[in-house]
């Protein structure tokens, strides 16, 4: 559908900005154009609402929340009399005293946990240092990171099963000889390492560190 | 001098005053404001100085029946202007009478109106805000914004779609 051209002057007209002849000749336009007329009636309704009850309509929002929660906080308020929600405030600071304050002090001493071998507690870690990229002959030693004072370590080393295992109170374990001829070139092997207390509580168990003796070229 | 004749006897006076008493009237209130009180007496003079004219045989097809009536009624209205005084002897009772409940029925349209904009998003009515509340240039709303001229007239095109269409609802 064509646009008329003279559509583009409505709002112009209608807001007084239009003059002169071109005022003249828009007026006499509209008497004979009913589309324009038509467009301009709507528009003149939209103008005179807005010059009309802008302040309201353009007025700043109100905040979000504030919309959605006032209604709430009024209606869970007028559940109960003012002298009840005294009574209930008063309620629930005397069961957070009780629950924070007194009943901790008749606590009985905190309960002893033993681990097993598969367990660990949480928080402590053990590092490996060597081997844990792939080496060209069997390792000499394992290394890793120092955990505490007297602290029993146990090194395990697998190939598919289990191959050897030794404990230390060192972070370092030299391999024995017949385990190295046990390690062969050309196949995966993996390690780690579980720490104990001097009690002997698991503390903690490093990740296991797989390596391949690659062999000598 | 025929076919003259037969255009003006063509013209059925009744749907003209019909028709045209609403552009007459938006014209008048226009250039008089809708606050004069006899804006209602001078569009009813300009509309029986039309029928009258045209049993005369003035109107005489050279322009269209629009432009004749706008003649009119913008003589009319300057003439009211300079005046400023009431003519209203000899006139006949208008051919539609005005509403008394126009004026309700226009401030509750006023009002659905007023509150279909407050509802629209807020990027159609800062541009409704600025251009016909505030009386921005396109260009000037365009710079406001931040967006083009040619922006600012497709937003505005389309919050009047959606308060066409929210005001139907």
């Amino acid at each position: 559908m064509n646009k008329c051209k003279f559509e583009d002057q409505i709002d112009s007209y209608l807001l007084n900005k239009l003059e002169g002849g071109d005022k003249d000749i828009f007026e006499e336009h509209y008497f004979n154009c009913t589309s324009c007329f038509r467009k301009m009636e709507e528009r003149n309704e939209l103008i005179t609402a807005i010059k009309a009850r802008g302040a309201w309509i353009f007025k700043e929002e109100p905040v979000p929340e504030r919309k959605s929660l006032v209604p709430t906080f009024e209606r869970v308020y007028s559940y109960f009399t003012p002298r009840q929600w005294a009574t209930v405030g008063i309620s629930a600071a005397v069961l957070l005293v009780a629950v924070f304050g007194i009943l901790p002090l008749f606590r009985g001493p905190a309960p002893q946990f033993y681990l097993s071998e598969t367990e660990v507690v949480r928080g402590e870690s053990l590092s490996l240092i060597s081997p844990i990229i792939d080496v060209k002959m069997a390792p000499s030693f394992f290394e890793w990171r120092e955990l505490g004072q007297d602290v029993e370590y146990k090194i395990f080393i697998y190939n598919q099963k289990l191959l050897w295992t030794a404990s230390t109170k060192e972070t370092r374990i030299d391999v024995p000889e017949d385990v190295k001829l046990m390690m062969v070139p050309g196949y995966k092997y993996s390690w780690q390492v579980r720490a104990f207390s001097p009690k002997g509580a698991l503390i903690a168990v490093s990740s296991r560190v797989q390596f391949e003796i690659k062999g000598t070229e | 001098m025929k076919s003259v004749q037969l255009q003006a006897s063509e013209l059925n006076l009744d749907e003209v005053v019909e028709k045209y008493r609403t552009v007459v009237s938006f014209k008048v209130k226009k250039s008089l404001g809708t606050q004069t009180p006899d804006w209602e007496d001078v569009v009813n003079e300009v509309m029986t100085q039309v029928i009258e004219k045209v049993k005369k045989g003035e109107f005489r097809g050279e322009s269209s029946i629009g432009t004749f009536i706008y003649t009119i009624a913008s003589r009319r209205i300057v003439d009211h202007i300079r005046q400023k005084t009431k003519v209203l002897k000899g006139i006949p009772e208008p051919a539609v009478l005005p509403d008394p409940c126009d004026d309700a029925e226009k401030r509750e349209r006023a009002r659905v109106l007023a509150e279909a904009v407050q509802r629209l998003k807020p990027k159609f009515k800062e541009v409704l805000d600025l251009y016909y509340y505030q009386e921005l240039s396109r260009d000037e709303v365009a710079k406001r914004l931040g967006i083009s001229p040619r922006r600012v007239s497709e937003r505005l095109n389309y919050a009047q779609k959606l308060l066409r269409k929210m005001i139907r609802q």
